[in-house]
């Protein structure tokens, strides 16, 4: 038996993937009406989003595009926790059905196996829609291109994209321990909505709970000043990668850690 | 050769909340919370050696679950130790599952959406299983059972029967040691059961897997096991091979029989004619319980049949719930 190291997991991963992604477009009308839905709730946020700006030139010294820039960004950073995380939402119904043990008895990682059974293509229409904004915002504020800036752009993402990750795993994997942790995965799912504003817009207080406690000016406003405002980087956007590996880190642990003590329903 | 599985003195302990009543209590039981400890599992040893078939026997809630899950490592015990196939189970989570298969009977462990086959293969690739083997496997499948109509059918779309037997098949795919068989049969009818015991009984053959299954049924017991355990309340009760205890629950059986008139009398009066055996009787049916040691079921019914006539009659092999229970009851001599 050759050990089981990151090829072997990537090799079975997208096996699961490719499987599941098949099998999602044998449902044809599903797919169809989930990826309109998708597009409406992407086209209601933006038309938002606009109707705002129109009545106010500027939020907090921030502009008309370095906001789209905002939205942009975290509609990217959000794509990852929707296409790959998306089965942290059934974990609630496998916990308590006692269907989770399933998952205990394969010789791979429980978090990995679990993760990779649902595959949220939807997710996909929301990237790319994040990815024409980003592109319309940078060429409307006049970026410079360049390959250090497009570094620093897919390194903050993956930050961002890691930060949102954390926060999901956490706050499914309370269900290993209550009962009604969807009002908890519900709270962090909303409060991400504030994600897509500057942080300096709110008290000391949200300031401080949205950096420290519920991480989630990491989504797209520490990492956006690197490009948006690169003379007045705060220490914590330089360090937000870290901050996004220990997160991403101590929520796996957090998770496994609920898995293992599972015990399962009855039969 | 050393055995398979080794269990000395297990224990497992579950805190249990002590609810209180109402919602008043409700409202208590989150201030104050009083908790109590039970003990699902009770000093159970066994040692089981490779290629054996174990019936698992035990009424709902006797900890047969909990034991399972303990011996394939998703419970940690309280207490005792475990060893299969020479390591502890709950420390080695992952070693020990590439060496054991897991069906439980009513949640298939499939990717629901996939056709069969593409569950085979993802399995392959999780269990690293060599080209050669898993072609062999694939082939002795074939001539064991009809596999072409189920291989490129989703599991969803397949009946309950179907979704077991591809269970089974993938739980034997990576030619594991042990196979855990929680309550395989339950809710299926009869011609898929025999199928399934003959799939159980010829896989355990060809690859000398252990077979632990965990029934309700006799009949799963009785077309596979040589050796049977049994627990209730957590505590072992039983652990012999199948012939020491059809003694018990083969020499009994019930004749339920339909006559008409006043069934109590008849009863009263059945009773004394036949003192080896005993009637009681309920709205419709009379149950004469026959000790085959002391009558046979003829002479009884013949007797009866002199006395009254015979509108309907069944005849009942004791269930395993009454044989445990006897067993529990009276002990084991």
């Amino acid at each position: 038996m050759q050990k089981k190291g990151f090829r072997f997991y990537l090799r079975i991963y997208f096996k699961i993937l490719a499987q599941d992604i098949k099998s999602k477009m044998s449902y044809r009308a599903d797919f169809i009406i989930s990826t309109i839905g998708m597009i409406c709730t992407n086209i209601a946020g933006f038309i938002s989003f606009w109707i705002l700006f129109r009545n106010f030139p500027s939020v907090n010294g921030w502009g008309y595009y370095e906001m789209l820039f905002l939205y942009g960004f975290s509609l990217v950073s959000l794509t990852p926790v929707q296409c790959l995380f998306d089965n942290n939402w059934s974990l609630r119904m496998n916990v308590f059905s006692g269907d989770f043990i399933k998952y205990c008895f394969r010789p791979i990682n429980i978090f990995f196996y679990y993760q990779s059974e649902v595959f949220d293509i939807k997710g996909l229409g929301q990237l790319a829609f994040g990815i024409g904004t980003l592109i319309y915002a940078w060429v409307k504020l006049g970026l410079v291109f360049t390959p250090l800036m497009l570094l620093k752009m897919i390194v903050f993402l993956i930050t961002a994209s890691l930060i949102m990750i954390s926060l999901q795993n956490a706050a499914a994997a309370t269900c290993f321990w209550i009962q009604n942790s969807f009002y908890i995965l519900d709270l962090v799912c909303r409060f991400r909505d504030y994600a897509k504003y500057p942080i300096t817009i709110f008290s000391p207080f949200f300031r401080f709970l949205f950096t420290f406690v519920m991480p989630i000016a990491f989504i797209a406003y520490y990492p956006s000043l690197v490009i948006l405002r690169p003379d007045e980087v705060p220490v914590l956007s330089w360090i937000s990668p870290v901050i996004g590996c220990i997160f991403f880190f101590a929520s796996y642990k957090f998770w496994m850690h609920g898995a293992t003590k599972y015990s399962g329903t009855g039969s | 050769m050393s055995p398979i599985i080794e269990i000395k003195n297990i224990t497992k302990e579950f805190k249990v909340l002590n609810r209180r009543e109402g919602l008043k209590g409700s409202l208590k039981d989150l201030f104050s919370r009083d908790y109590k400890t039970v003990r699902a599992v009770d000093n159970i040893s066994m040692s089981i050696e490779q290629g054996e078939i174990v019936g698992y026997l035990g009424p709902n809630g006797a900890g047969k679950s909990t034991t399972i899950k303990m011996m394939t490592g998703v419970l940690e015990p309280t207490s005792g130790e475990i060893l299969v196939s020479g390591c502890v189970p709950y420390q080695n989570r992952t070693k020990n599952a590439q060496e054991i298969g897991v069906v439980f009977g009513q949640r298939s462990q499939l990717w629901w959406s996939l056709p069969l086959i593409e569950s085979f293969r993802i399995l392959k690739d999780i269990y690293q299983i060599p080209d050669a083997d898993y072609d062999s496997i694939l082939t002795l499948y074939k001539s064991l059972v009809d596999i072409e109509p189920l291989l490129h059918k989703p599991v969803r779309q397949m009946s309950l029967g179907q979704r077991t037997l591809s269970d089974i098949l993938a739980a034997f795919l990576h030619n594991p040691k042990i196979v855990f068989l929680d309550e395989p049969t339950i809710g299926l009818d009869v011609s898929m059961k025999s199928k399934i015991r003959t799939l159980i009984q010829a896989l355990n053959r060809e690859k000398h897997t252990t077979v632990i299954l965990t029934t309700h049924d006799m009949g799963d017991v009785d077309a596979l096991c040589e050796r049977i355990v049994i627990i209730d309340k957590g505590r072992m009760l039983y652990d012999n091979d199948i012939e020491h205890l059809k003694r018990f629950f083969g020499s009994y059986r019930t004749l339920r029989l339909r006559i008409g008139g006043d069934l109590k009398a008849h009863a009263a009066s059945l009773q004394t004619a036949l003192p080896e055996c005993t009637v009681s009787a309920d709205e419709e049916w009379i149950s004469v319980l026959i000790d085959e040691s002391k009558a046979n079921v003829p002479d009884v019914l013949a007797q009866i049949q002199a006395a009254h006539t015979i509108r309907d009659l069944q005849l009942q092999e004791i269930a395993t719930e009454d044989v445990i229970r006897k067993i529990y009851e009276e002990g084991v001599q």
